[in-house]
């Protein structure tokens, strides 16, 4: 990685609890600008929720996020659409508005937040569908599409205001394997031509080594790795190497020793 | 010695009930007064700001929720005032005042039904798919998508909804109104046998102003109940089929409950405060 690259997201100390219960425990963690960094973890573990902090839907207990210079924890509403301004989401369902047309999505943050001509948003929205390869598609609805394509829509509205950021969670969900690394394609495509940070939640090891420049491992809401790609197919943690081969046995036991399962059912 | 120990538990799980289902209602309460807060909040930029809620989207809704319900509207209205005729016969017959038929259902649609019947049809027709469209929304990501692409939910999506129906809901009264009448004429004039001239004047001689002006006052109240019990329901929407189902059913209910209430207060204060 670059010594000279600005870390265009900072978090510290970044702590959320649900009535007692802890989700994100103390997270730190710096993001660089334009490169592409992929928070990776099992299903449970608080990646969502983490991203969920950044685009600012959730506020934390705890702690501070940093986006460009702008720290969004107690920031105000008008504040925060500012920020919002500056990144763009694709939502792991893709979020698409039913009652509007494919092109009629991809403008809406266009004709919301700026005074562009019609004339000039269908152009502008043109070319976004055409950075996504569905050129032509302006007059579908969502529902006459396929899932791959709503993910590759979504991606378009995403960058329609050419945002600094873009968030991603679970881009490859629900998708083949081809189209899932067409999506993959695109999320690098758009960081190395277009100089966007890109934000990766996954739990797809394939794909998270394929795109990511930094790879951020959580368990159980706390940071347990952070590295290059290579860095974390070479880590001695024995819950990464369980995690990156994907094996049912490891650091995470499939089966309970009998002492801990009279253990745990004496406890409850 | 089991039993003992129990039933006070019991007492207390039941008053404990009773305390947290009471907090929970007014928690709601205090969440709706605060989307009510924010929607005023909207209109009011709106005065200052042209662009802050969009005149499609208003007619939009306006198209879903008026044209689209004038039919069955017109239907109810119609059978309530036929009704209304029937059974004041059937009472004024005993005093030979069958001939205030006609003044009683004008009356009686003009201040109390017109309002009730359109206020009731809508919170379950508009009311229940505002509710269901608005949960689907947010179990789909689309709400979250609005807030991160920096847009106000309660602008893009309450605000328009709320304005539509402040302006349909009165339309819709005085269709119900009149169609109430139109009923009543019917069944006066072919039921009863009463003279279609007599029958008229009588049903316009009862009819005051205030009688038109304090129904199309009630169905303002009550179409910002619907709009707001209805989005309110549809926003706090948690997981999936089952939590929309639920939203929808609520929002009826809780609408037609808060109509019903604030109906009789709106009448007793129209009664004692302006009289005559």
């Amino acid at each position: 990685m670059n010594n000279e690259t600005k870390n265009i997201i900072e978090i510290k100390n970044l702590v959320k609890t649900f009535d007692d219960r802890s989700v994100l425990d103390g997270i730190n963690l710096e993001i660089p600008e334009g490169e592409i960094t992929v928070i990776m973890g099992g299903s449970g573990c608080g990646k969502s929720t983490l991203l969920r902090h950044l685009v600012g839907l959730l506020t934390p207990t705890e702690g501070s996020i940093m986006i460009d210079g702008e720290n969004i924890v107690g920031i105000s509403e008008n504040g925060m659409n500012c920020v919002r301004r500056k990144f763009g989401m694709l939502f792991q369902g893709a979020a698409l508005f039913n009652s509007l047309t494919v092109g009629e999505n991809v403008a809406l943050p266009l004709r919301e937040h700026t005074d562009l001509k019609d004339t000039i948003i269908q152009i502008i929205v043109k070319v976004k569908l055409e950075l996504v390869g569905l050129t032509g598609f302006e007059h579908f609805m969502p529902h006459q599409i396929s899932g791959g394509m709503k993910k590759r829509v979504a991606l378009a509205r995403a960058i329609a205001l050419d945002p600094k950021i873009v968030f991603y969670d679970e881009p490859g969900a629900g998708l083949d394997p081809i189209t899932a690394a067409m999506i993959d394609q695109l999320i690098l495509d758009l960081s190395r031509k277009l100089r966007i940070t890109s934000v990766v939640v996954t739990h797809e090891m394939k794909s998270a080594f394929r795109i990511a420049d930094k790879i951020v491992i959580l368990r159980k809401g706390k940071i347990l790795e952070t590295g290059t790609g290579a860095q974390i197919q070479n880590s001695k943690n024995s819950y990464v190497q369980q995690f990156i081969s994907g094996e049912p046995d490891g650091a995470i036991p499939l089966m309970q020793t009998s002492e801990a399962y009279l253990k745990g059912l004496l406890e409850t | 010695m089991t039993e003992f120990n129990t039933s006070p538990g019991k007492i207390r799980g039941f008053f404990g009930k009773i305390g947290q289902n009471t907090g929970l209602f007014f928690a709601g309460e205090g969440r709706l007064f605060d989307l009510f807060k924010s929607v005023v909040k909207v209109f009011g930029m709106a005065l200052i700001r042209k662009k802050t809620v969009k005149s499609e989207h208003v007619f939009q809704q306006i198209v879903l929720m008026g044209v689209e319900s004038l039919g069955i509207i017109c239907l109810v209205a119609v059978a309530v005032g036929m009704i209304l005729a029937l059974q004041a016969a059937y009472q004024l017959k005993q005093f030979g005042a069958v001939l205030y038929t006609g003044g009683l259902v004008s009356v009686s649609m003009a201040r109390e039904l017109g309002p009730l019947i359109a206020a009731i049809l809508i919170s379950g027709r508009v009311g229940a798919r505002m509710a269901a469209e608005l949960g689907t929304m947010k179990t789909q990501e689309e709400v979250d998508a609005l807030t991160t692409m920096g847009l106000n939910s309660v602008r893009y999506l309450v605000a328009p909804r709320c304005l539509s129906l402040i302006i349909v809901l009165p339309c819709l009264t005085v269709i119900s109104q009149v169609m109430g009448m139109v009923g009543g004429f019917l069944v006066g004039t072919l039921g009863i046998g009463i003279d279609p001239y007599m029958y008229v004047e009588k049903n316009f001689d009862a009819l005051v102003i205030k009688d038109v002006y304090t129904g199309i006052i009630k169905s303002v109240v009550f179409a910002i109940l619907i709009a707001l019990v209805s989005c309110h329901e549809g926003l706090s929407v948690d997981g999936g089929a089952e939590g929309v189902g639920k939203a929808t059913t609520q929002a009826v209910v809780t609408s037609i409950i808060l109509i019903i209430i604030c109906d009789c207060i709106a009448t007793a204060i129209f009664y004692y405060a302006l009289p005559g």
